[in-house]
């Protein structure tokens, strides 16, 4: 059997735990926070790695983001993937998800396809999950989104997908977008000799001077959404005492009152 | 062949330091550190005095995300309703900028930056789980059950270290050897703390106090101007809140910023960060035998620090000890000889340095910083001469004898105490 081509897309982000809402701007204050690969990207390079174990192949991590973002794909390669691809212009800044999608679909396409692309459910910065599906219709891929089990058999993905109140599970051909939801797998940590590997090896870098992709479609420019306004929504007012059972009438009076009933 | 020349545990101030001393000199350097970026996880007080930076980074002043340069530093007693403070501010300091706040966890990953730059194979993101020993030499170290081989480690673990522990290179750490320092970092706006202290956009103000104002505990506290923030915490012997028991550091650092003469500094501030930290203070005693067969000890691990109450060092013992150790490791390579005899040149190093001079002529200081008096008794006295001195009451005036006969009298010193006290401070200081 061919080894299985393999690309886990993902996003270093700063760590939710670190951030604050500023009281006077009411913007997110990411001054302290440190940069982590977003959770479910970690999740979704698990899940590369236990599909690599099973039935072989070869694993590149890929992220588009500024110069920095190369520690994001150190540690993954401490974990165990192959290769790290940055994909790093200024050109690409400011994206929305529809040009990441479409810059990412291109790099894809650029280092020859893959049979397989990963991707975390969703970022836990903007929260969209866009990206991982964006990736699959600009490449005419099949997807599964919300993936948390995956088997290959017969040239075939066999995935269980989270759906409310319930899963799933679909059967998806080749080539294809899978996205994983947090907590799908226990992630595997890296290990120092793996790190080592890591650094020694480096990443590869990509800029638009090898994309040659139409400025207009990319970074800033490309994107279609513009942020109007931001505001922080109030605490919801809690009930301060919850009322006991023999205050039932009470309470269903009040909801009645209140129109939620009839 | 081992991996490499040296393998450093830890990027703090000692261990990047040693880290680019060898790589600097052509040895081929893994340094390993916890956190991602490395350094980052790193706290202290946060004065740095730089002059042995200048050894292996002449340009760290123009290079290095420092806060202020120091052009003010104060001393003091503060008691429950007076402080009293020797304010020093001088040109010197501005002609000769080397001591800087900063806040270490953006200065420790720049410093590993700095060794990678060098040269050194810097590997954040990971805690080495044990020393590799083999026929009572330290050959490496081993994470995820790999070996990774160098002919000398240098342990650079921090206050804490638990692998030099476990290898059984020093035993575990006591009590009195520590004091546990508490910080906060308050945002306040450059403007305002540039008006409030009185300085330029580039200057700043370092003071360090004994809270007098505490009767069980030898606390000291302390106080920095950062560009758009304040750090201040305050340290206490782990032996005294041990012994104590009910007081916790969370209500010491709160009574000290609701102290009257620093509440008003901090006011509008809010708290952006905290943290706990254990610091070196047991001085010459403290000090494990600091080389071995394939190893060296540097920075707080090896309990390099200085404290006299009103001066806390450990950053500068830290890029010294671990210049000295990486200047140990290149003549060792050089020799092809990295034994315990060979690394014992380290030792030779310190001994001609101010690290141990200074540990050994302060080898009593732990006399005057365990002196209940000396945080409790005598800033007492020092406030009620200074209220006799300087307070109009419509009294008749005391000469400075009488005044300090009444104030023993009144706190129950009696002078022989008072003098033998003051001899030993004077002597041991």
């Amino acid at each position: 059997m061919k080894m299985l081509k393999i690309a886990v897309m993902i996003k270093q982000v700063p760590d939710s735990q670190d951030i604050s809402i500023d009281p006077v701007t009411k913007t997110l204050n990411r001054s302290m926070a440190r940069n982590v690969v977003n959770p479910p990207d970690v999740n979704a390079t698990e899940a590369a790695l236990e599909l690599k174990s099973k039935y072989g192949g070869e694993i590149t991590v890929i992220t588009m983001g500024p110069p920095m973002a190369d520690t994001a794909l150190l540690e993954l390669m401490g974990r165990g993937a192959d290769n790290g691809v940055l994909v790093t212009d200024r050109v690409f800044a400011g994206a929305d998800t529809w040009p990441t999608a479409f810059t990412l679909a291109s790099v894809a396409d650029y280092l020859g396809g893959f049979d397989v692309i990963f991707c975390g459910e969703e970022t836990t910065d903007s929260s969209t999950g866009h990206v991982g599906p964006g990736i699959a219709e600009f490449l005419g891929y099949e997807q599964a989104t919300y993936v948390h089990k995956i088997e290959f058999q017969d040239g075939y993905f066999i995935v269980t997908r989270d759906i409310e109140g319930a899963e799933e599970t679909i059967k998806v051909g080749k080539p294809a977008v899978i996205t994983i939801t947090l907590n799908a797998n226990e992630p595997r940590n890296p290990t120092l000799k793996r790190k080592i590997e890591a650094y020694k090896k480096g990443i590869r870098l990509i800029t638009n001077k090898e994309l040659q992709l139409d400025p207009a479609c990319v970074g800033l420019k490309g994107s279609p959404t513009i942020v109007k306004d931001m505001k922080t929504v109030p605490d919801p007012v809690k009930n301060p005492s919850k009322p006991g059972i023999e205050e039932l009438d009470k309470v269903v009076s009040v909801l009645i009152e209140k129109g939620v009933v009839k | 062949m081992p991996d490499y020349d040296a393998i450093v545990v830890g990027a703090g101030n000692a261990g990047s330091a040693a880290a680019i001393t060898m790589a600097q000199k052509g040895l081929s350097v893994l340094l390993v550190d916890r956190s991602d970026p490395p350094g980052a996880k790193n706290l202290s007080g946060g004065v740095l005095w730089g002059n042995d930076l200048a050894r292996i980074l002449p340009k760290w002043q123009n290079e290095a995300p420092l806060e202020r340069f120091i052009q003010d530093k104060k001393i003091g007693f503060l008691t429950d309703k007076s402080s009293i403070i020797i304010d020093f501010k001088t040109k010197i300091f501005e002609e000769n900028k080397v001591g800087y706040t900063v806040l270490r966890s953006k200065f420790d990953p720049w410093l590993a930056k700095k060794a990678r730059e060098a040269g050194a194979t810097v590997i954040p993101g990971i805690t080495v789980e044990s020393l590799a020993k083999k026929d009572g030499k330290i050959i490496g170290v081993e994470e995820s059950e790999d070996i990774v081989t160098a002919s000398v480690v240098i342990l650079a673990e921090g206050i804490n270290p638990r692998l030099s522990i476990e290898a059984g290179l020093r035993g575990p750490l006591q009590d009195w050897e520590v004091s546990v320092g508490v910080k906060e970092i308050i945002k306040l706006s450059p403007q305002k703390i540039e008006d409030r202290f009185n300085l330029t956009s580039s200057s700043g103000m370092a003071s360090e106090y004994i809270l007098g104002n505490l009767e069980e505990l030898n606390v000291g506290a302390f106080f920095y101007t950062n560009k758009d923030s304040i750090s201040l915490g305050i340290v206490a012997p782990m032996e005294q809140l041990r012994e104590n028991g009910v007081t916790h550091t969370y209500d010491i650092i709160e009574q000290f910023k609701e102290h009257p003469s620093i509440a008003p500094l901090i006011d509008g501030g809010t708290v952006a960060e905290y943290g706990a930290h254990m610091i070196p203070e047991g001085g010459l005693e403290m000090v494990p035998k600091l080389y071995g067969d394939g190893y060296m000890i540097v920075g707080d691990s090896a309990g390099f620090g200085f404290s006299n109450g009103l001066v806390l060092q450990g950053m500068n013992y830290a890029f010294l000890s671990g210049i000295l150790a990486g200047e140990t490791a290149v003549e060792a390579k050089g020799k092809g000889d990295f034994s315990s005899d060979s690394l014992s040149m380290y030792r030779q190093k310190l001994e001609n340095s101010y690290v141990l001079k200074d540990l050994k002529t302060f080898k009593d200081i732990r006399k005057v910083t365990n002196n209940k008096n000396m945080y409790t008794t005598y800033p007492k006295m020092l406030e009620s001469i200074l209220l006799e001195m300087l307070w109009e009451r419509g009294q008749p005036k005391k000469k400075v004898r009488d005044i300090l006969g009444s104030c023993a009298a009144d706190l129950k010193m009696s002078k022989l105490k008072t003098a033998t006290d003051f001899y030993y401070i004077y002597r041991r200081m």
